[in-house]
Formats: C-alpha cells, sequence, structure tokens
C-alpha cells in the first residue's frame, strides 16, 4: 500500500469508524476520568480515588453490583438455554417450522417497555394470573408478584424479550452446519448426544458466544425492566448511576459507570471463555 | 412416522405456550385500552363493564402523545439518513478495499454495541455540558442516535459493497462509463437493498431506543419510549399504559414485516452469484 | 465382512421415482462398483444403505437381518461422502479419530490405524491442519481415510478419488483395493470413470434412471453387455439394428445393417428376425479388401492408437486403430470378426 492509498483509506474511515472510536473512546475516558475526580463540569478537578473509596465502602453499590451481575448472567443463560433446543429443532424446515420461528420470535417487535408493561398486567395484584390460581384453587388470596425480592419478575422479562435474539443468532448458526457433516458423524456412530456435543456445540459457540455476550451486556445495564418490575430494595447500576445523576454527583455516577463498563467487559469475557470450555469440552 | 407425531406434539406445545406469552398479554393489553372510565373494571369481573374507545381519544387529545409521537418520527428518519452517510465512505473502505488491519477495523466498528446504553447516554450528556452543546438537544439525540447504530449500517453496507461484482464495474468502464455512470450501473443496483435495509434497522431502533432520549433530551425532548417510561412510572394509569403501549407496538410490526421481505430480497448468498 | 441384500427397493423423492424395485445382492468380501450416469440413483443407493434416507418399499439385509429401520449410527457402515462432510472444526487427525472414539477404540490401537492410513493416502505432513487448510483433492483423501480407518464391515464409497489427478488417483486406488482385502470389508464404489470400475471391480452394476440394466463381472460387461445403454456406457460400441439374413453354414449366422452384411458366429435367431447388435471400435480390422467400407470422416491422434469417425451411406460410427497412416477423406475398407459382433436384447 502507498502512503496515497493509506491517506484514502484513513479519510474513507473517518467519517464512521473515527466518528464512533471518537464518541465511544471520549464517554468511556470521560466516565473513568470523572470518577477520578478529573474532568469535572463545575467545580475543581484533582485526582482522587476518594470516589471510588467512597462507594466500594458503601452497601448499596456493592450489592448493585451483585445483583445487576447476577440479573446478567441468569438472563444470558436462560435465554441460550431456551433457544438452543429450539434452534435444533427449527434447523430444518418442516411444514409450520416458518410460522413457529415468526411467533418465537415475535417478541423481537414488542418494546422492552412495552413488554414490562404487558407483564405487569398480567401478574399484578389483580392480574389475570393471580385470578386464574385463585380460580383453580391453587392460592386463597392474591400474591403479591410484581416487585419479588429474588428479581424473578424481571428475569422472565428478560427471557421473553432476549430469547428470539439468541435464537436469531443460533439459528444462524446452525443452518451452516451441513446435513452431510451431520450425516457423517451419524455414519461414524455418534449418536444425538455424541452430535451435539462434538459437531453442533463446537461448531456454533460462535454464534453463542455473541448472544450471550450482547444479552450479558444488556441485562446487566438495564435500567427499565428493573424501575417497573424489579425488586424495591435493591437497584440495579444503572438505576444507580442515574440517581447519583439526578442529584448532580458526576463523580460517583461515573463510578458507577466505569464499574458497569468493567462488569460487562470481564463479565463478558469469562462468560465467553466459559461457554467456550464448556460448548469444545476443552481449552483450545 | 415416530417424528411426526413428536413434532406435532412440539408444535402444539410452543403454540400453547405462544398463546400464555404472547396471546394473553395483548388481549389484556386491548382490553385495558378499552375501558370506558365511568366504570372501573374491577377484579371480579372477566370483561370490562363498560368499553369505549374513550381512553384512546383522550390520549390523543389530551396528552403529549401527538407531540411525542411527532418528534420520535422527526428524530428517526433523521438519524437513519445521518448514519447511512456516516457509513457510506467506512463501508466502502470496508467492503472493496483489501488494506491490512481491516479485520480490526470491521471489528472496532462494533464498539458502539458492547458499551452500555445508559453510560453512553450519560456520559455523551456530561461531553456535551463540557462542549457546552447542550441548545439544541433534538440535534444532539439525532447524532448520539447515528453514532450509536451506525455499527448496523456499516455491517450492512460494507456486505453490499462486497456483493457489487467487480465485472460489472470493469464492464461499465470497458464501455466508457465515467465515475458517476459508473457508481449508478455497476453499485447502485447491488447498493440499493442494503440502503433501506440500513435505513430502516436505524429508524426502527431509533423510535424504540429509551436510555439516550431520556438522559439527554430531559427534561425538555419527549419521545415515545420516554412518554411510556413515564406512563408507567409517575403518571401510571393502567387504561393509558394500554393505549400508549399498542400504539408503540402496531408501526412496529408493519416495519418488521416490511424489513423481512427486504431482507430476503437482499440476501447476499442470492444476489451474489459467483465472479 | 458382511453380505448386503437389497429387496425391492423403491424412493420417491415426492413424486420423483430415484430408484425404482431395486433388488441386488452384494456378497461377502465383495468389490462392487455402481456405473450410472448422473442423476440415476447412485447417491440415493448408498444413503439408503447407510441408513440416511429411509426408502419407499423394499428391505436392506446386512448378514441376514433386516437393518430397514436401523438408524445410520447403529449400523456397521461407512460411508465416504461425495461431499466430503469434513468437520470443519476438527484437524486432519481428529477427523480420522472421530469415528474410533465414537466406537472406543483404544488409544494406541488408533494411533496406529491412523498413522497407517494418513502413510497410505499420502496424508502425513498434513495431519494437524483444518479441513479449510487443505486443496480439494487432500480434503478428498481425508474423507476417505476417515471412512477406511473404521474398517468397517460394509464400506461404501461415493465417487472417492472424482478430485485427484491421474497418477495419485491410480496409487490411492491401489490402497484402496488394498485394503479392502486385507480386511475382507465388503465395497459398494460409485464412480463415474468406467476404466476405474474395469479395474477395480469384482462385479459391476450398471444403473439407469433407478433401475439395474446389468450386474456382471468387469470382462462379462465388457465382452457380453445385454443392451446398448451398457455396451455404450461401458467402452465405446457401435450400436446398430439388423435384419437376420439366410444362415450360410449351419454355424455362421449373417445380419443386414445399415453398414453392411456382418458375419458371426453367435446364434442371432431365425431368418427375418429385427436384431440389435454392436461392435466395439476396436475390433475392426482396417484392410483393404475388407467386406465393409467407408468414408473417414474424422480422425483423433489418442496416443497408443487413433479414434476415427467413420460414414457409411450417411450412417456414423467409430473405429479405433493403431495404424497412423489414415487420413480424413480416405475411403478405408474393413472387417468385423464374428466373435466381435455382440448381439444385444431388443429394447434399447
Ligand atoms: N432430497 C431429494 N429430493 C428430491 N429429489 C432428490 C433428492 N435427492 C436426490 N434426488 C433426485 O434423485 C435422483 C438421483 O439422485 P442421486 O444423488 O442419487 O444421483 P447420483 O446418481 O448420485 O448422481 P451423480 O452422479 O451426479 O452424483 C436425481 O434426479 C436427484 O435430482
Ligand atoms: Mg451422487
Amino acid at each position: 500500500m502507498t502512503a496515497r492509498q493509506w491517506i484514502t483509506v484513513t479519510l474513507l474511515l473517518m467519517p464512521g469508524l473515527g466518528l464512533i472510536v471518537w464518541l465511544i473512546g471520549t464517554v468511556v475516558y470521560i466516565a473513568f476520568a470523572q470518577s477520578f475526580g478529573l474532568y469535572n463540569i463545575n467545580g475543581e478537578s484533582a485526582l482522587t480515588t476518594a470516589y471510588w473509596a467512597d462507594l466500594l465502602g458503601n452497601n448499596i453499590y456493592l450489592r448493585s453490583v451483585r445483583y445487576s451481575t447476577y440479573i446478567g448472567v441468569m438472563s444470558a443463560i436462560f435465554s441460550v438455554v431456551l433457544a438452543y433446543p429450539l434452534a435444533i429443532w427449527l434447523r430444518k424446515p418442516f411444514t409450520g417450522s416458518m410460522t413457529i420461528g415468526s411467533i418465537l420470535k415475535a417478541p423481537l417487535l414488542v418494546h422492552g417497555l412495552v413488554a414490562a408493561f404487558l407483564f405487569v398486567n398480567v401478574i399484578s395484584y389483580h392480574g389475570i394470573l393471580n385470578q386464574f390460581m385463585q380460580w383453580i384453587g391453587i392460592w386463597d388470596g392474591p400474591h403479591r408478584l410484581q416487585n419479588d425480592n429474588n428479581a424473578i419478575a424481571v428475569l422472565i422479562l428478560q427471557t421473553w424479550k432476549n430469547m428470539p435474539f439468541a435464537l436469531l443468532l443460533l439459528t444462524g448458526a446452525l443452518q451452516g452446519i451441513s446435513d452431510d457433516v451431520l450425516d457423517a458423524a451419524r455414519d461414524l456412530g455418534a449418536g444425538s448426544w455424541a452430535r451435539f456435543r462434538k459437531i453442533i456445540a463446537p461448531l456454533t459457540v460462535s454464534g453463542m458466544q455473541a448472544a450471550i455476550v450482547i444479552i450479558f451486556i444488556g441485562a446487566v445495564s438495564d435500567f427499565a425492566f428493573q424501575v417497573i418490575a424489579g425488586p424495591i430494595n435493591r437497584q440495579s447500576l444503572a438505576q444507580l448511576m442515574v440517581g447519583y445523576k439526578g442529584r448532580g454527583d458526576w463523580n460517583s455516577a461515573a463510578v458507577v459507570g466505569a464499574t458497569m463498563i468493567i462488569v460487562a467487559l470481564f463479565g463478558s469475557a469469562i462468560l465467553a471463555g466459559l461457554s467456550k470450555i464448556v460448548m469444545r469440552g476443552r481449552l483450545k | 412416522m415416530n417424528r411426526l407425531r413428536l413434532n406435532n406434539i412440539l408444535m402444539a406445545l410452543v403454540i400453547a405456550l405462544a398463546f400464555i406469552w404472547l396471546f394473553i398479554p395483548f388481549v389484556m393489553a386491548v382490553l385495558w385500552s378499552l375501558v370506558d372510565p365511568s366504570q372501573p373494571w374491577t377484579a371480579d369481573k372477566l370483561l370490562p363493564p363498560a368499553m369505549s374507545f374513550y381512553r384512546w381519544v383522550n390520549m390523543w387529545q389530551n396528552s403529549s402523545l401527538q407531540p411525542a409521537l411527532l418528534t420520535s418520527y422527526t428524530l428517526a428518519p433523521s438519524a437513519a439518513i445521518l448514519s447511512l452517510l456516516l457509513a457510506f465512505p467506512t463501508s466502502f473502505a470496508l467492503g472493496r478495499i483489501a488494506f491490512p488491519g481491516r479485520e480490526v477495523a470491521k471489528t472496532l466498528c462494533l464498539l458502539p454495541l458492547v458499551v452500555p446504553p445508559f453510560i453512553t447516554a450519560v456520559f455523551f450528556t456530561a461531553l456535551l455540558y463540557r462542549l457546552g452543546l447542550t441548545a439544541w438537544r433534538p440535534g444532539a439525540i439525532i447524532f448520539a442516535h447515528a453514532v450509536v447504530f451506525l455499527p448496523f449500517s456499516i455491517r450492512i453496507l460494507t456486505v453490499s459493497f462486497e456483493t457489487v461484482r467487480q465485472d460489472h464495474i470493469d464492464a461499465a468502464r470497458d464501455l466508457g462509463a465515467g465515475h458517476w455512470a459508473r457508481f449508478k450501473a455497476a453499485y447502485l443496483p447491488a447498493l440499493r437493498p442494503g440502503i433501506y435495509a440500513s435505513l430502516l434497522i436505524v429508524f426502527i431502533q431509533s423510535i424504540e431506543e429509551f436510555a439516550i432520549a431520556f438522559i439527554v433530551g430531559s427534561p425538555d425532548v419527549v419521545t415515545i419510549p420516554v412518554l411510556l417510561y413515564s406512563a408507567l412510572g409517575q403518571d401510571y394509569v393502567r387504561p393509558n399504559a394500554a393505549v400508549l403501549s399498542l400504539i408503540l407496538v402496531i408501526p412496529n410490526v408493519f416495519l418488521m414485516l416490511f424489513l423481512e421481505r427486504l431482507l430476503k430480497s437482499a440476501n447476499p448468498t442470492l444476489a451474489s452469484g459467483k465472479g | 465382512m458382511a453380505a448386503i441384500n437389497i429387496q425391492k427397493l423403491s424412493k420417491d423423492f415426492s413424486g420423483f421415482k430415484a430408484l425404482t424395485e431395486l433388488s441386488l445382492d452384494v456378497r461377502e468380501g465383495e468389490f462392487l462398483t455402481l456405473l450410472g450416469p448422473s442423476g440415476c440413483g447412485k447417491t440415493t443407493l448408498l444413503k439408503i444403505i447407510s441408513g440416511f434416507i429411509e426408502p419407499t418399499k423394499g428391505h436392506i439385509l446386512l448378514n441376514g437381518k433386516d437393518v430397514t429401520k436401523v438408524p445410520p449410527e447403529a449400523r456397521d457402515t461407512a460411508l465416504c461422502f461425495q461431499s466430503y462432510a469434513l468437520f470443519p472444526h476438527l484437524s486432519v487427525r481428529e477427523n480420522l479419530e472421530f469415528g474410533l472414539r465414537q466406537k472406543k477404540v483404544p488409544a494406541l490401537d488408533r494411533k496406529d490405524r491412523i498413522a497407517d492410513v494418513a502413510e497410505k493416502l499420502g496424508l502425513g505432513p498434513q495431519m494437524d491442519k483444518l479441513p479449510n487448510q487443505l486443496s480439494g483433492g487432500q480434503q478428498q483423501r481425508v474423507s476417505l481415510g476417515r471412512a477406511l480407518v473404521m474398517r468397517p464391515s460394509v464400506i461404501l464409497f461415493d465417487e472417492p478419488l472424482s478430485n485427484l489427478d491421474a497418477k495419485l488417483r491410480d496409487q490411492v486406488r491401489l490402497e484402496i483395493r488394498r485394503i479392502q482385502k486385507d480386511y475382507k470389508l465388503t465395497a459398494i464404489y460409485v464412480t463415474h470413470d468406467q476404466a476405474e470400475a474395469l479395474a477395480m471391480s469384482d462385479r459391476i452394476v450398471v444403473l439407469k434412471s433407478g433401475q439395474i440394466e446389468q450386474v456382471d463381472t468387469p470382462e462379462r460387461l465388457y465382452a457380453a453387455p445385454r443392451t446398448g445403454f451398457v455396451a455404450d456406457f461401458i467402452g465405446n460400441a457401435n450400436v446398430f439394428t439388423g435384419r437376420v439374413l439366410p444362415q450360410k453354414t449351419p454355424t455362421i449366422w449373417r445380419i443386414e445393417t445399415p453398414i453392411g452384411i456382418l458375419e458371426t458366429g453367435n446364434n442371432a435367431g431365425t431368418e427375418g428376425a429385427e436384431i440389435t447388435l454392436c461392435w466395439r471400435p476396436e475390433n475392426a480390422e482396417i484392410n483393404d479388401d475388407g467386406a465393409l467400407g467407408g468414408t473417414v470422416t474424422s480422425k483423433a491422434f489418442q496416443g497408443h492408437f487413433t479414434d476415427l469417425m467413420v460414414e457409411t451411406k450417411g450412417v456414423p460410427y467409430r473405429i479405433q486403430t493403431s495404424r497412423t497412416d489414415v487420413n480424413e477423406g480416405d475411403t478405408i475398407g474393413f472387417n468385423v470378426p464374428g466373435p466381435s459382433v455382440i448381439l444385444l436384447e431388443n429394447a434399447q
């Protein structure tokens, strides 16, 4: 490549990639800088670890980290675990498989907030679920389901919204495996389980990693589901961050933001690595 | 034929589950949106005692629904066009020039997808304050949406650029076509589906986006998701929320159906052939 | 080692008959070749035998046991796929090892068998590569090796050498045959190359649109094809229809064909009968005072012989000769020796 070509490529990349790197880079940089007291909007900027020290000693913050990680990991696992068998089932077309696929993917069209509303509607104190359970006589009176302490409502919502996405990625990966390759494995004596472990799993692991990582990051930074259906006595990281920002405490918000980035990055690296080990059955 | 039986059972099961997880919630929403305020729908009744379109009319006339719709449906196409324009040169480079580090560049383009949206929103706002650019909020939202959804546009257009066949370009050139004529004859037909798909995807994403619109836009700019958020939070009236939810969902369904058609016709494996 | 009995096998693909009432017995340790034009159902038959395709009608017996409903993983067969079907995420070694691991062959034994096959197929330097790092021919040999290493009682090859150069093909062909003999495998082999079929097989099955045309040893198939289709498919043949003339002597029959009268010691039947016959181009003897004659319309030098297209009264046919002094436009005379006139079943 000549210098001229390099200049052309660089200029071409500027408005797209350049902007991405600049904006996202700045955003991440600001988050980290502000968490150390730099880059302040109002007031003095001074390098300090006080904000980190402050929050690391704060129980609410620590609970949020644990809570958001829990939501992220569980949502990713539930979505993928549900999506896998469905994707395998739908790999080869059969009569009605298109319809089933569309029904399963329908939640992709529904905005998360709408999903939350629909769900709350169903599980609310006088909602249809409570009515139904009383009607068939399992429960004596209505139960309070909406803001349960284990965030089951949030997890159901996350799975409801994200499973179709995992399904989409996994079906794509699965359809990339040719029939002959699976037949060859059968011919060499591999039963259903061996075919899954040795052929399907390793060949779809990258699709699965993509699904896990994206779902995990989305769920770790969840705000809307948490506010509407989450436990009252716990806050997600995004909720905490927005709270600090609303009070004008940018530095603490930055600490929480930086934490979220760290959790998102490390969490997805760990999850991606783990899924590779689990799916491949070996380190390689 | 055992397999066939199993398949049928599974299908019945999925349809039954879909009934629970799609149909019931939507029917409930529709019913709630039709509750007439004259008589409340209490727990002991199967159907609302009085049904009317009062809530729909009322929401339409007396809430911020109209301005929110206007805002959303102005911001989204603007963001879609801006995103397309920004993606174009980069996609050209990624799709048609073989330069060292191209794969790294492609991966870097996915960056906005891995940074949680609330972080982008909050610290983009911090950046705006810093630069003193807080005057025109809608512009800030358009810009942020365009950049955050750039990965989609770049990805789609890169694939389109890759499917442009070199022999078409060469043939056009051979026949004496200039730059513009070459673009029209060789590039545009291959790019057109990608351009539509990119516009549509960014449009849908932007209509749905909550974090940036909420944080960057507050308190002046209200989009539909922001409105819905407050309708589900501080101003919670169930029938009103039902109306808003349905309004947010319906156009999506149509857009997505349209998109599905478009993506099928633009399937690169069908269009590229060999060469 | 196993015998295969195929009984009245039919396969419909939504109305299209890929196989029709096909019956065939393969003996233990036999090397049987399927030969036939593209789309005649060869792959379909192999896939039914290995269990991937369920036949519409009919039965498959392995060693006398009906396996029609047995799943592929439970049949002691190995198929070498026409499309290779290598596992893309596994190295060559792991691909070869896959079936052995499934069968729980001890590690030491596995190593020996793989080393053996790799050496015979010339895959030694490729063992740690992934399939997409191999050339087409190398991939094909891995696919072949993956089936051979299993030493199953029945081994099925779907055009396993189609992508190899002529030299490698000869060499691998010998190896396949040797392994098959050493381990007494029953083999069914699909090829498009009739020379390969003639060279390797114990018996050859000629298929035509899902039905068997003829099953025989290579020698008999070549010398005594039953139909014009078989005659023309195995080697070349000039096929004519003719009418039986009055016999010359009690042991010599005379047949009138469009290019002249042929004499043969083969029983052509009663006078006046309409028959179909053929002769091989290489059996014609060019000879100035031959009983037959024609004009050479084109010639193609093939190395050890020359291919001539000859015409008599507008009817074209082919003659192969070792003579090089014949030119286009020449008029030649020739004889077709009596024993090389092959009488065919009338139905073409
Ligand atoms: N799954 C299928 N559905 C419909 N028709 C099929 C299917 N598989 C094969 N066929 C048809 O059955 C016929 C036989 O196919 P097969 O693959 O057995 O041919 P083949 O003899 O192996 O040909 P080739 O030498 O080209 O490999 C073909 O006409 C083919 O179109
Ligand atoms: Mg075939």
